[in-house]
């Protein structure tokens, strides 16, 4: 009885000096948000933008990356309630998270094509329907990423003819390219989902204009890449004279090889598989591991080459779980097939020894 | 008899589960391995292996190519669309008739008719069985002038249209439009461009092609499926036995409502007002050329091609009708 006495006096005296502490609140912050909240808003996300995209683009380990992603970005987005939205930073962070739904959709695609190898209709179905359903999560998030990195930029990607973008550093030109390359990868998603995330697929040909926005040599050939991953898709966007797109995805692997960041490798063995072209598959895949002996990784963004290596493996990991029914060996990543290279190897002669 | 054993033994060693039968199959998708389709005719595939049929399925953008390579022997399979599979099989291949089946609950009540076991001596054809038939979407007339939404108002107009499709051009060509040959890969960017007025296609080509462009803000979608498009799976005769082939027809019925669903989310994805609705009694007329012109088709007169199948007009009529038995054609002297 006498505590709640005591409770009750505290809260009376307490209460006026709560309500001087909202009224200054109020007037400095005019009627809007806290403004702690909003500089911490605003410092928060300058922080992510000038030291910790820098930092983790320059990781070498996707999974912690993308653990990152799923962590930091609603607490960074949710800045967007009192102050703008970081849309560059939080379309890499959404990218990340993307990155996390995927690698668990492709553990899903595995055991199913494992399962479909071993004839367990049952487990194949069940792993292939959890694949969707991580797929189109996956889609969910890389549109997210995708409309972000426009709004960053405000760049409207419908707009025709193409209005660039202003892109005032390095980091906001990768920025830029990787939100359209998240969009396109967005459409493969929802369509592996059975289109559940309902990804609008005009992003494909938006993505192929506003890709001209980028210097392509600066960039690996990533740009021109991805044009021409389009060009397949919807030849209906291949200007004229252009060349042959998978003779532009070719060149564009050599780009990126020279400048250190293996996206366009990623992205030709995504056309091959999706165009059925397994000899393109088996060139993709290979030159990947053989431009491992000599690449200089592009250091500042070693986590772009990192990300691009996971595809890389995922795709050789598909061929080897459909057809042999497990991923690639170690020794073998870079072949399709598990024969051995000792069977031609010269002997010596033992009759002397024995 | 050595070589034979000899292949049983490689096949035992290559696969870990010798009996189910290894059937290749191409598979046209416009967007290849990443398709809506081809991912559906992946589970078409993982159904399938349950009832002992392991389908080895090849990616094809060009649907003419795919149908080259099963024609080659390429494949034991093949999936494509109707106006394809017509030289395999021309009763399932007049599904896609010009306005012959005007709604989706009249589409289903035509797949579940044709699953039955007792449909199966209409699926062999020239040496050639259906293996399953699955909807695609309606084709719908696309035009840059909403004000093109009746027949009359097509005479004179431009209309990009599949060089292959000998219906199509017999029925531009009777509304006095303008055939301008095209192909699946560049009508999109004809329409879009200007150089035709009018183009037709499923609602899926409205985002991924970006027809809006072509739209702009004077056109629009008219809402009456001009056909219905499916894909179906045709197999060499001999490839599976009836039973099996049954069983296949009848998955591909059991996937129908995947199908519906992804085909609704792609015409939802047409705002509502870019729809052109036609009036019901523009639609009677619309009934009528389109059932004199299949009349026409069917039987080869009046200069147009002999395309359509007999049974197959008259089993959509009856549908047509027992669904809708007011209509004049459902008393016409000359019903299908």
């Amino acid at each position: 009885m006498i505590s709640t006495l005591v409770t009750f006096s505290r809260r009376i005296s307490v209460a006026p000096l709560k309500l001087l502490t909202a009224g200054a609140l109020i007037l400095l912050a005019g009627c809007s948000a806290n403004p702690i909240y909003t500089t911490t808003g605003v410092v928060l996300s300058n922080y992510s933008e000038g030291e910790a995209t820098p930092y983790v683009l320059q990781m070498s380990d996707p999974k912690m990356a993308c653990a990152l992603g799923e962590g930091i970005d609603p607490l960074l987005y949710s800045f967007s309630r009192v102050t703008d939205a970081p849309d560059s930073t939080g379309s890499l962070l959404m990218l990340l998270a993307g990155n996390c739904a995927e690698y668990k959709a492709w553990e899903a695609e595995l055991a199913y094509l494992r399962a479909d190898y071993q004839g367990n209709v049952e487990a194949a179905k069940d792993a292939r329907e959890e694949a969707k359903r991580l797929n189109a999560l996956t889609a969910k998030r890389r549109y997210a990423s995708f409309q972000r990195a426009m709004a960053a930029y405000e760049f409207d990607p419908s707009v025709e003819p193409v209005e660039c973008p202003f892109l005032f550093s390095e980091q906001d030109e990768l920025t830029f390219l990787l939100g359209l390359l998240t969009g396109m990868q967005a459409i493969v998603n929802d369509a592996n989902s059975g289109a559940m995330a309902g990804v609008p697929k005009n992003i494909a040909p938006q993505a192929e204009r506003a890709a001209t926005c980028l210097d392509n040599e600066k960039w690996g050939g990533m740009p021109n890449a991805i044009r021409a991953l389009v060009w397949l898709l919807l030849p209906d966007t291949r200007p004229a004279l252009s060349p042959d797109p998978w003779q532009v995805l070719e060149h564009s692997t050599e780009l990126g090889a020279e400048k250190g960041m293996r996206v366009p490798h990623a992205l030709q063995a995504v056309a091959a598989e999706t165009f059925g072209r397994p000899e393109k598959l088996e060139e993709a895949i290979a030159s990947f591991v053989e431009a491992n002996a000599t690449i200089d990784v592009w250091d500042e963004y070693r986590l772009v080459d990192e990300v691009a290596a996971g595809v890389i493996r995922f795709s050789s990991d598909k061929h080897w779980s459909a057809n042999y029914g497990y991923r690639t060996p170690q020794t073998y990543f870079g072949k399709m097939s598990p024969e051995r290279e000792t069977e031609n190897v010269e002997t010596m002669s033992l009759d002397g020894l024995l | 008899m050595i070589r034979k054993s000899l292949t049983a033994m490689a096949l035992v060693a290559a696969s870990p589960f010798a009996s189910a039968q290894s059937v290749s199959m191409c598979v046209f998708d416009v967007i290849g391995a990443n398709g809506d389709f081809y991912n559906f005719v992946k589970d078409y595939a993982l159904e399938m292996k349950g009832h002992g049929v392991d389908f080895q399925l090849k990616p094809y953008t060009d649907e003419g190519v795919a149908i080259g390579d099963f024609n080659a022997g390429q494949c034991d399979a093949v999936a494509a669309t109707d106006i394809r599979i017509r030289p395999f099989n021309k009763f399932t291949g007049s599904i896609s008739a010009v306005g012959a089946i005007p709604t989706y609950d009249n589409l289903k009540t035509l797949l579940a008719t044709l699953a039955q076991p007792k449909a199966a001596p209409l699926m062999k054809d020239n040496g050639y069985e259906v293996l399953g038939i699955v909807p695609v979407g309606a084709g719908y007339l696309f035009v840059n002038d909403r004000s093109i939404d009746t027949a009359g108002e097509l005479a004179g107009k431009r209309m990009a249209t599949l060089d292959y499709q000998k219906d199509a051009i017999h029925m531009v060509n009777y509304v006095k439009a303008t055939v301008v040959p095209s192909d699946i890969t560049n009508f999109a960017g004809k329409f879009n461009n200007g150089s035709v007025d009018t183009a037709y296609a499923p609602a899926f080509a409205y985002e991924a092609l970006e027809l809006y462009k072509g739209i702009g803000d004077q056109g629009g979608v008219v809402d009456y499926p001009l056909a219905q498009l499916t894909l179906q799976m045709v197999a060499r005769d001999e490839v599976l036995d009836d039973e099996t082939a049954q069983k296949a027809r009848e998955v591909a019925w059991g996937m129908f409502p995947q199908a519906m669903n992804l085909i609704e989310k792609q015409e939802a994805a047409i705002p509502d007002g870019k729809w052109v609705r036609i009036p019901e009694k523009d639609i009677r007329g619309y009934q009528e050329m389109f059932r004199e012109n299949r009349i026409e088709m069917r039987d080869g007169v009046n200069g147009a091609p002999d395309v359509y199948h007999p049974k197959m007009m008259g089993l959509l009529s009856k549908i047509r009708c027992a669904s809708n038995p007011s209509a004049a054609e459902c008393t016409a002297a000359n019903r299908e």
